[in-house]
């Protein structure tokens, strides 16, 4: 496989650095290769990442620790801590940030927040255990992060994979 | 239930069987079908001189075999998650959960993390019955 496509894919994969390099944190490590395998397999992923422009903290409250997201057109730099200027900042357990990684993705590339998963990380937004400051004018951003946090795959992608499983 | 030797084959066998009585596991783990390495790391100081390895053959919910060998046959699984010997028996106490130890590089992972986030909550189920097994920690 060395179309077009791959070889841009191969430039994009590489795109995600370590601000701290060998530093950096294990969470960090882990949202930055969660998003890099995402993106490596999934196109629609890919498509979000080439056109997000923006500044994402994710802090884990029960191990105190945070990463600040830099996502650039493609190109990601993950930093150690919340880094300031940041867009959207989500606070939550590691439980919580977890599950975030398993909200699905409806038709149209939302997030289900009416299946169980979703109504789950809903439920805990109201209770204050997921909390997500700088909504208000980034939603859109959000449900850019969400989707490349998220290890499933689109309902519009899975619907076309079945119709053409043999 | 006799406490058995902590990472030793009658612990094994135990863990197995707590796997398979667990219906949530088995829920929770339908489509895996990869095998993981859980890599023990010596530590002579606690009275845990070798390293060694679990190999865990699970499969569509089923813990088909859960066996102890050596640290390499545990690193060439397909998922593999390396600690110490005393970061293991935190987590088998219910002192560290596994998913913050995993997020905190205190356990370390080998593997697709897609799919390892995709059956979070089976691994937390296996976090679970490893608690169950009743154990003799060689450092106490």
């Amino acid at each position: 496989m060395h179309d077009q496509g791959a070889g841009r894919l191969a430039r994009r994969v590489s795109a995600v650095e370590y601000a701290d390099g060998d530093d950096a944190s294990a969470f960090g490590q882990m949202l930055g290769g969660l998003i890099e395998a995402n993106v490596e397999s999934r196109r629609e992923k890919r498509a979000d990442f080439e056109k997000l422009r923006a500044r994402v903290g994710v802090f884990v409250t029960d191990i105190e620790e945070g990463v600040t997201l830099d996502f650039q057109d493609g190109h990601l730099v993950v930093h150690n801590g919340l880094q300031p200027g940041r867009d959207l900042t989500i606070r939550a357990d590691a439980g919580t940030v977890m599950q975030l990684s398993s909200v699905n993705i409806g038709f149209a590339g939302m997030p289900n927040y009416l299946d169980s998963t979703g109504r789950e990380v809903v439920a805990k937004m109201l209770r204050g255990k997921l909390k997500i400051e700088g909504l208000l004018g980034n939603l859109t951003t959000l449900n850019q992060v969400t989707r490349l946090f998220s290890v499933q795959g689109s309902a519009d992608q899975e619907a076309a994979t079945d119709r053409s499983s043999p | 239930m006799v406490a058995v030797e902590a990472f030793s084959s009658e612990w094994a066998q135990l863990f197995k069987d707590e796997v398979n009585k667990s219906a949530v596991y088995r829920q929770a783990a339908k489509g895996w079908k990869w095998r993981v390495g859980l890599v023990v790391e010596a530590e002579p100081d606690r009275n845990f001189p070798e390293s060694r390895g679990i190999v865990m053959d699970l499969f569509e919910g089923e813990a088909r075999d859960i066996a102890v060998g050596t640290a390499d046959e545990a690193r060439a699984c397909d998922f593999v998650i390396t600690a110490p010997y005393s970061r293991w028996k935190q987590v088998a106490m219910k002192e560290l959960d596994a998913t913050r130890g995993m997020l905190q590089g205190k356990l370390k992972l080998k593997g697709d993390l897609p799919t390892i986030v995709r059956y979070t909550k089976a691994s937390q189920e296996l976090t679970e019955c490893t608690t169950r097994v009743p154990v003799a920690w060689p450092d106490e």
